[in-house]
């Protein structure tokens, strides 16, 4: 008896120690590219140069300085020339960061007002609205994203920030996370301090508002991190580079610097770092609640 | 004031936004992509008469002569040819309907004397040109009037082979990758549910491919599958000749799908660790008293406790493979192996065949539709 949990306590932690190498390795990889100088063949000459950066083992060696990867030393070197050589690559990191904070803000703002008037409050025809909401969550983004992209033809907003944010302000899903919240939000509160006299408005963002902290934490981390890496409407309203943001500046790098692994891979990491920070700075909210459902949307 | 009233106008502020945007990004784009789905809406024609022009301009171009240089219309009159210069030179897109309508109405004196006098050195629509210039039928250059086609685009869809074979591959990426992932996710949530250490660890690694943006994910996989890629050199060990996994016709959909499978199975496996956690431990116990294996206790006691979770995680899998779009569009080079929402996309935004591309999109909605439903309806009869 003993022993068969023992073998199965075994067999679990191959599973696990196997996955967790598999689901790292990609990005380790990456990484170590990432570092090594650039490779290539000489357009003139026809001679290759660099090191072989598919090598295995990838001869990595941390205990000198600099360290070592695929045989020579590692640098940043990549990081820093890719501003240089694709000298847009810091405005799609600012449009990004751009785009994922205000989307972030007015969710935030308008899903949370939304939700609680929703969970809340009595308004005609709250019952049509919220069933009209209800049926549109099922319909997909290929669905919409034609007339989406007409109407921004006709409003004059292709290709600018306004185009890129606006219809993205709000989203069903965040109001749904916020009318869940606040039915589950005590009513004592709000009752407390209508009987103080406080009329809803009061009421709303000084009790209910600063309350609510879980589940605006949630939808924040949910909406910046669909933001950030969004790419099918990034890539249907944005056609000059200075709009691009970061999943369509990759695009570029692949179609632009396609041999050029190191780029690609410097500028991929480059943009993944931001959400493994907050992953985990957040990872409570990420792995522990199981509430962020649907992030890859 | 009545507080009712004053809770129904507060209701109404406070949920106008949302209103709003949902009416105008959603909801209408709804109605106008059926609407589309029976036209032949084309991007370009709808553009088309919001161009600006300078009608002089357009003119010189045509006749060959300076504005200044021309003081009668008998001068001009006869260079003019109506026709070429409304589609070539001012640039109207003209089907044989509209032909007829300039032929008939368009009024070539007054253009003419218009041009002489000099009235015409200014930007204007081609809208605006077209109704100053017409006696009558103007409203059909007024604004764009896709044809209607009735059920055509939907016709079509049964003789196009590019549609069969996207909505083949949607439907194979999802019967492979939604069961693979549910049960690898379902494997490696019952490893963690043991006692071992550093669950958290596994937690967080397992979860890092899914919150990184899937054109990242392409990025470096697109490396790993290339020809010298370290894939090829892996299995260079054991004999295997190299190939280039994403060129290949044969390779680069279950290539692709493997990618999936790795980004979102330790997603699914949080959402069935929570579940697997709300078990109470003594069930386990139980059954291994009354001496069931670990097979029966996986079979008989976790697969249907977790039966909410297993509904979750195929629907959310079968919604988001069977409309995989950024992969496709990062990794694919080749039409065999599209999806039916990339086909989407390239009929809009590349072909041009707006109504088309809705009249397909409202297809997928259907069969994603279907899908979950059926879902549903099987996972609840089968426990």
């Amino acid at each position: 008896m003993r022993r068969k949990i023992k073998i199965s306590l075994i067999i679990s932690y191959i599973v696990l120690i196997t996955y967790a190498v598999v689901s790292l390795f990609p990005f380790i990889w990456a990484f170590l590219v990432s570092v090594t100088p650039l490779n290539g063949t000489n357009p003139v000459t026809g001679e290759k140069f660099g090191v072989d950066i598919m090598k295995w083992p990838p001869e990595i060696n941390i205990f000198r300085f600099p360290p070592k990867v695929f045989g020579v030393d590692a640098t940043f070197e990549n990081y820093k020339k890719i501003f240089e050589v694709v000298p847009y690559y810091s405005r799609w990191f600012l449009n990004t960061v751009l785009y994922a904070s205000i989307l972030t803000l007015g969710n935030v703002l308008l899903d949370t007002l939304g939700g609680y008037a929703f969970a809340r409050l009595k308004f005609p025809f709250k019952n049509i609205w919220f069933t009209l909401f209800l049926a549109t969550m099922m319909v997909p983004f290929q669905v919409t994203m034609i007339p989406q992209y007409n109407l921004m033809v006709k409003f004059g907003l292709v290709n600018t920030y306004p185009g890129l944010i606006i219809p993205k302000l709000t989203s069903v899903f965040g109001l749904f996370l916020m009318r869940q919240f606040f039915l589950n939000f005590p009513r004592e509160l709000e009752e407390a301090a209508v009987i103080d006299g406080a009329g809803i408005f009061k009421t709303f963002f000084k009790i209910v508002l600063p309350n609510a902290k879980p589940a605006i934490t949630a939808l924040s981390i949910y909406t910046f991190l669909g933001a950030w890496n969004d790419f099918i409407w990034p890539l249907i309203i944005t056609s000059s580079k200075e709009m691009y943001t970061l999943t369509m500046g990759l695009n570029f790098f692949k179609t632009s610097y396609y041999t050029f692994w190191q780029y690609m891979m410097a500028a991929t990491i480059l943009m993944t770092i931001p959400m493994i920070i907050i992953f985990l700075s957040f990872q409570k909210q990420f792995v522990e609640t199981g509430k962020l459902s649907a992030v890859k949307g | 004031m009545k507080r009712r009233t004053r809770e129904a106008i507060a209701g109404y502020i406070f949920a106008l936004p949302i209103i709003l945007t949902v009416l105008i990004f959603t909801i209408y784009p709804i109605f106008a992509a059926f609407y589309y789905s029976f036209t032949d809406y084309n991007p370009l024609n709808a553009r088309n008469l919001e161009t600006k022009i300078n009608p002089q301009e357009a003119l010189e171009f045509h006749l060959g002569v300076f504005q200044t240089d021309v003081s009668s219309v008998d001068e001009i009159k006869d260079y003019f040819d109506l026709l070429s210069f409304i589609k070539y030179d001012v640039g109207v897109n003209l089907d044989e309907n509209k032909e007829k309508i300039v032929l008939e109405n368009f009024d070539s004196e007054k253009l003419l004397k218009d041009f002489v006098e000099g009235k015409l050195n200014k930007e204007m629509k081609l809208s605006k040109f077209m109704s100053e210039y017409l006696k009558s039928g103007a409203k059909y250059f007024k604004r764009y009037i896709p044809n209607f086609l009735g059920l055509e685009n939907f016709k079509k869809m049964l003789n196009d082979q590019y549609f069969r074979i996207s909505l083949f591959n949607a439907f194979f990426y999802t019967v492979i990758v939604v069961p693979v992932q549910t049960f690898l996710a379902l494997v490696l949530a019952v490893a963690a549910n043991s006692k071992i250490k550093g669950v958290k660890f596994f937690k967080l690694t397992f979860f890092i491919p899914s919150i990184t943006s899937s054109a990242a994910i392409s990025m470096i996989f697109w490396m790993i599958y290339s020809k010298p890629g370290i894939l090829n050199r892996f299995l260079g060990y054991f004999g295997f000749q190299p190939i280039a996994w994403l060129e290949n016709p044969n390779t680069a959909l279950p290539a692709i799908m493997i990618m999936n499978i790795w980004t979102t199975a330790g997603y699914f496996m949080v959402t069935f660790l929570a579940g697997l956690q709300d078990i109470p431990k003594s069930i386990y116990e139980a059954a291994r008293i009354d001496g069931a294996t670990p097979g029966k206790i996986f079979w008989k006691i976790i697969l249907p406790l977790l039966k909410p979770q297993i509904l979750f995680v195929a629907t959310m899998g079968t919604i988001g493979c069977m409309q995989v779009f950024d992969q496709i569009y990062f990794l694919i080079k080749n039409m065999r192996n599209i999806t039916i929402s990339f086909y989407i996309y390239k009929n809009a935004f590349e072909y041009g065949n707006m109504g088309y591309a809705s009249a397909l999109s409202l297809v997928l909605f259907v069969i994603i539709l279907s899908l979950t439903f059926i879902q549903r309806k099987l996972v609840k009869e089968t426990y």
